[in-house]
């Protein structure tokens, strides 16, 4: 039934460009396979790591004869080992997602994101991972490799719907807590709630060592609020609705937006988070370079 | 305030409509799904104080132009200085001071005082006072009338220019009479004068009454109207002591000129030309001012051989007041100067009998006869000239008062001499003896004595009477409302000239004697210069009367016992009465042969004294009054339109609005916060 799903956040073309650019960790990784991330665990990569004396077991063939011909001590010549990654989702679907244009809301821009991040992970060898905050992590996909699985991954974004509060603390959380083992986690929302509960949410990621991704998605009418007759605004996560003359409140509207980005700095700063505040009016595709870009140590620089 | 067009008032709830405006304008909004809320009601949450205050101060400053757009269609009125607050007036009562004064015009115009008076006040009715009822009374009259055409009141024969004089508090009295006897609601008085001090009558004792019966009036608004600048320079004539001498030759006639110019500063002297009329005899001659005035004492003029009886009329060249400019004289033979002492007292009947029958002037019967006080029906009313009531006072109600009066009100002088009677509860024209004053073992102090006018004035020659060598030793005091002549060192009257007021003057003069001529009360009859000379000046007052050339101040009812009247000359058409306008005139009494009058303007109304604002309020004191002084040819109105007032206010609010509407500075740093995406490590 899959094949009856349309997968339309998936583009080719950007997709053959984008393929260029790795996706790789900021931390080490472990890996059930070799793969193109750092492991903490030594192995026979290409690319020395250390030396370290020897002791009594090591593999004799690790020895470093060289340095005993100069030093006369015996060295054991140490490499770095090549892992794969888990790359896991968190996808916001609270109602406010589907605020947008009818062809482009914010959870199908997110599906873009996730989506294409997902197959150049795929593509690497790594395994993909999805979890939203709608229904809880009941429709859990956990991180896993292979195309079927990358498969099952699509169609739970496609079936992705946004409704009702958001749950994005929580879901990141629970994430924190069922995923044991190191991964890239990549979260995608508007973080249009109170930003404060959010602090401790992405602390507890970074504590269990996961490498923390987040796209702040917004749409560029949401920061101008460029409104000239009184409008009466409904809330898309069911709260009330009220009437407002936007040539009232627009000044004080602007002030709302930015004490609540420096806050949300503030935080992203403090928990060390690879964040990246994203207008909708920018093409995804540039988004996904950018990100792609500052992770990799050769060209963060000219990302930035 | 007042409005011209006050129906376009009923737009005025369409300064509700920015409100209403504003109102639909919230109501077709339109519906977003929005997502950030968070923003929204943070920005609500601030918007609660100063940007609340400023969107209500817009649609306020929106509500007021509006209104101020349709106040300024409405054509409001004001008073400019005066406030026309506090609703229309049911009554409008215009008192006018017709007084010879308020001719006081600027020549090119032709506009004086009286008429911009009547000019503003016919603006002030025809814009705000249409519905209201309007009673004019002049000063000349004193006769309410109530006025029915508001077209122009200049065009009504009441308010015509006289040569009388005004009575200030005897008008107010009568609009406040007016206003008690027609209960009439609230009422607005409006009295236009020139703010004389002759026609106030500060001294008046009315004046206390007034006050209070207006304090009390609690629905009476009194505006005056003031017009009290005085003229550059203004020239004016008076004539008096007008005599036909008789020589073995020919006629000639005598009389008193005076020339006054009213030149704030003197300038030096001035030659005037004064034009003489005598029967139709023309002369100009030239009479040099070096001062503020010229008296020329015993002008004399030829008549011809059968010139035994005429008029004349003396002028001065055109100036700021026309009326001040002509004096009138009227002369026949000089009647028969009969004095009538009343009194059971030998003594005094005798020293008055020997002064009255010398002659005095040539040419003249000088007769003199005493009576008791049981024969006073016989005396000779019709001839006498002069009365000496030396016996109490009679009471109103008696025959002898009746007489007195008839004998004052006829034109002649009557002088109360003190009864040795301690009655003192009778009183005529106000007047009535109190107790007896002596010295003690040496005669009582005097005081002073006037000297510029009245029975003890200076010689002609200036020289004063010898007043200080007199001797008072028995003074009795008396009450009653007069002008002192002479006094004692403690103030009292003992010479006095009883005055009146408007309504109730008599043609004559009357005067009081506190003393009496002969031993023991004062050294009058002993040194007799003095009595002489005082006896005869009242004489002859008396005398003019009974003579048929006679002269009087132009009032109303000067002429009201004759039965018709011939005008000879007069400087202004007077429709109604004639006796309000300066002129020579030919009376036919109801009795005997045809007299001559002259009626002039009174001698008070070339002081150009006026009233101090601080007088006035001090004689309004308690009075909801306003002044408003006014000038010649200013062009004020009293009811301005300020429908410009209410333009600029419009502006005003339109230019607050704007200013209010102006968006803050945008924040830049806010807005690169907002455009630039950050980030993170």
């Amino acid at each position: 039934m899959s094949d009856s799903i349309q997968r339309d956040f998936l583009d080719p073309a950007v997709l053959g460009r984008l393929m260029g650019l790795p996706l790789k960790s900021r931390h080490s990784m472990v890996g059930s396979v070799s793969g193109r991330h750092r492991s903490p665990v030594k192995g026979s990569a290409l690319e020395f790591a250390q030396y370290r004396k020897y002791v009594p077991g090591d593999d004799t063939r690790r020895l470093d004869w060289r340095t005993w011909g100069r030093t006369d001590r015996y060295y054991i010549k140490e490499f770095e080992a090549d892992t794969n990654l888990r790359l896991c989702f968190i996808v916001d679907t609270s109602g406010s997602m589907a605020f947008g244009e009818a062809a482009q809301t914010r959870l199908d821009y997110a599906r873009r994101i996730a989506g294409s991040l997902a197959y150049i992970a795929a593509q690497q060898g790594d395994a993909v991972g999805l979890c939203s905050d709608s229904g809880g992590f009941d429709h859990e996909i956990p991180a896993k490799r292979g195309a079927l699985h990358l498969g099952i991954v699509f169609d739970q974004l496609t079936k992705l719907k946004a409704s009702g509060d958001s749950k994005l603390v929580t879901a990141i959380h629970q994430a924190a807590e069922k995923i044991s083992q190191r991964a890239l986690i990549v979260i995608i929302s508007d973080l249009l709630f109170d930003p404060a509960p959010l602090r401790e949410a992405l602390q507890h990621l970074r504590f269990r060592k996961h490498d923390v991704a987040l796209f702040h998605l917004l749409d560029q009418q949401e920061v101008d609020f460029d409104f000239d007759h009184p409008t009466r605004f409904v809330d898309m996560e069911g709260g009330a609705s009220f009437l407002a003359d936007p040539s009232l409140i627009e000044r004080r509207y602007r002030d709302a937006v930015t004490n609540y980005f420096k806050e949300i700095d503030e935080i992203m700063n403090h928990s060390i988070i690879d964040y990246h505040r994203v207008l909708m009016n920018e093409p995804y595709e540039q988004a996904l370079a950018r990100f792609l870009m500052g992770r990799n140590p050769k060209t963060a620089r000219s990302a930035r | 305030m007042s409005f011209l067009q006050p129906l376009l008032l009923i737009g005025l709830p369409l300064a509700l409509l920015p409100l209403i405006i504003h109102l639909i304008h919230r109501h077709r909004h339109r519906t977003v799904e929005w997502a950030a809320m968070l923003f929204l009601i943070d920005a609500r949450k601030m918007n609660k104080g100063m940007a609340r205050l400023r969107q209500i101060l817009i649609l306020a400053m929106r509500v007021v132009a509006v209104a101020m757009l349709i106040f300024a269609a409405s054509r409001p009125l004001s008073g400019g200085a005066l406030s026309l607050a506090g609703g229309k007036a049911e009554t409008i009562i215009i008192l006018l001071d017709r007084s010879a004064s308020m001719e006081q015009q600027i020549l090119e115009t032709g506009e004086s005082k009286r008429l911009a008076a009547l000019k503003k006040l016919s603006d002030l009715i025809e814009k705000t006072g249409k519905s209201s009822e309007v009673v004019l009374i002049d000063s000349a009259t004193l006769e309410p009338l109530i006025v029915t055409s508001l077209i122009d009141l200049g065009a009504i024969p009441q308010t015509e220019a006289t040569s009388t004089a005004a009575d200030i508090p005897a008008m107010l009295q009568v609009a406040y009479d007016y206003l008690a006897s027609n209960q009439s609601g609230r009422t607005d008085i409006w009295l236009a004068s020139d703010q004389r001090e002759s026609d106030w009558n500060p001294a008046s004792k009315r004046w206390q009454s007034l006050r209070v019966d207006l304090a009390a009036s609690n629905n009476v608004r009194l505006f005056l109207l003031n017009f009290p600048e005085s003229s550059a320079a203004n020239f004016s004539i008076q004539i008096s002591n007008v005599q036909r001498l008789s020589n073995p030759q020919a006629f000639e006639l005598m009389f008193d000129l005076k020339i006054t110019r009213d030149a704030d500063q003197v300038l030096g002297p001035v030659s005037v030309p004064v034009e003489f009329i005598v029967n139709g005899t023309r002369t100009v001659e030239e009479i040099t001012l070096t001062d503020r005035e010229t008296i020329l004492l015993g002008h004399t003029i030829p008549l011809g051989n059968s010139d035994q009886r005429g008029w004349g009329r003396i002028s001065l060249p055109a100036d700021d007041n026309l009326l001040d400019n002509i004096a009138y004289l009227v002369f026949d033979d000089p009647a028969q100067r009969k004095t009538v002492i009343v009194s059971n007292d030998p003594s005094t009947s005798e020293a008055i009998t020997a002064a009255a029958g010398a002659p005095v002037k040539i040419g003249a019967d000088y007769n003199a006869v005493s009576f008791t006080e049981d024969s006073v029906a016989e005396i000779p009313w019709q001839e006498t000239a002069l009365l000496f009531w030396h016996a109490p006072i009679p009471s109103n109600s008696s025959i002898e008062s009746s007489l007195l009066k008839q004998h004052v009100n006829s034109g002649r002088t009557l002088v109360l001499l003190p009864p040795e009677a301690s009655n003192t509860s009778e009183s005529l024209f106000g007047f009535s003896w109190n107790a007896w004053k002596e010295g003690d073992q040496s005669p009582l102090g005097i005081g002073w004595w006037r000297t510029e006018s009245g029975l003890l004035a200076n010689t002609r020659s200036g020289d004063p009477l010898p007043i200080g060598d007199l001797k008072l030793f028995k003074v009795r005091l008396f009450e009653g409302e007069s002008q002192s002549l002479l006094t004692l060192e403690t103030g009292e009257s003992v010479i006095s000239k009883l005055l009146f007021d408007q309504l109730s003057r008599p043609s004559g003069e009357i005067y009081a004697w506190g003393t009496l001529p002969r031993d023991g009360y004062s050294t009058l009859a002993s040194d007799g210069v003095a009595f002489f000379v005082m006896l005869h000046r009242a004489l002859d007052a008396g005398a003019f009367a009974a003579s048929k050339a006679r002269s009087r101040n132009a009032s109303f009812g000067a002429l009201s016992d004759a039965i018709s009247v011939n005008p000879l000359s007069t400087s202004q058409e007077i429709q109604i009465e004639p006796d309000l306008g300066a002129g020579a005139y030919e009376v036919s009494p109801p009795r005997g042969d045809a007299l001559l009058f002259a009626l002039n303007r009174p001698y008070t109304e070339d002081s150009v004294k006026t009233v101090t604002s601080e007088g006035i309020s001090s004689l309004l004191k308690g009075v909801d009054y306003r002044q408003i002084s006014d000038e010649l040819g200013s062009g004020s109105t009293l009811a301005l339109e300020v429908w410009r007032a209410f333009l600029t206010a419009m502006a005003l609010a339109l230019i607050a609005e704007a200013i209010l509407c102006i968006p803050p500075k945008p924040e830049l740093e806010g807005s690169r916060i907002l455009q630039t995406p950050v980030v993170g490590n």
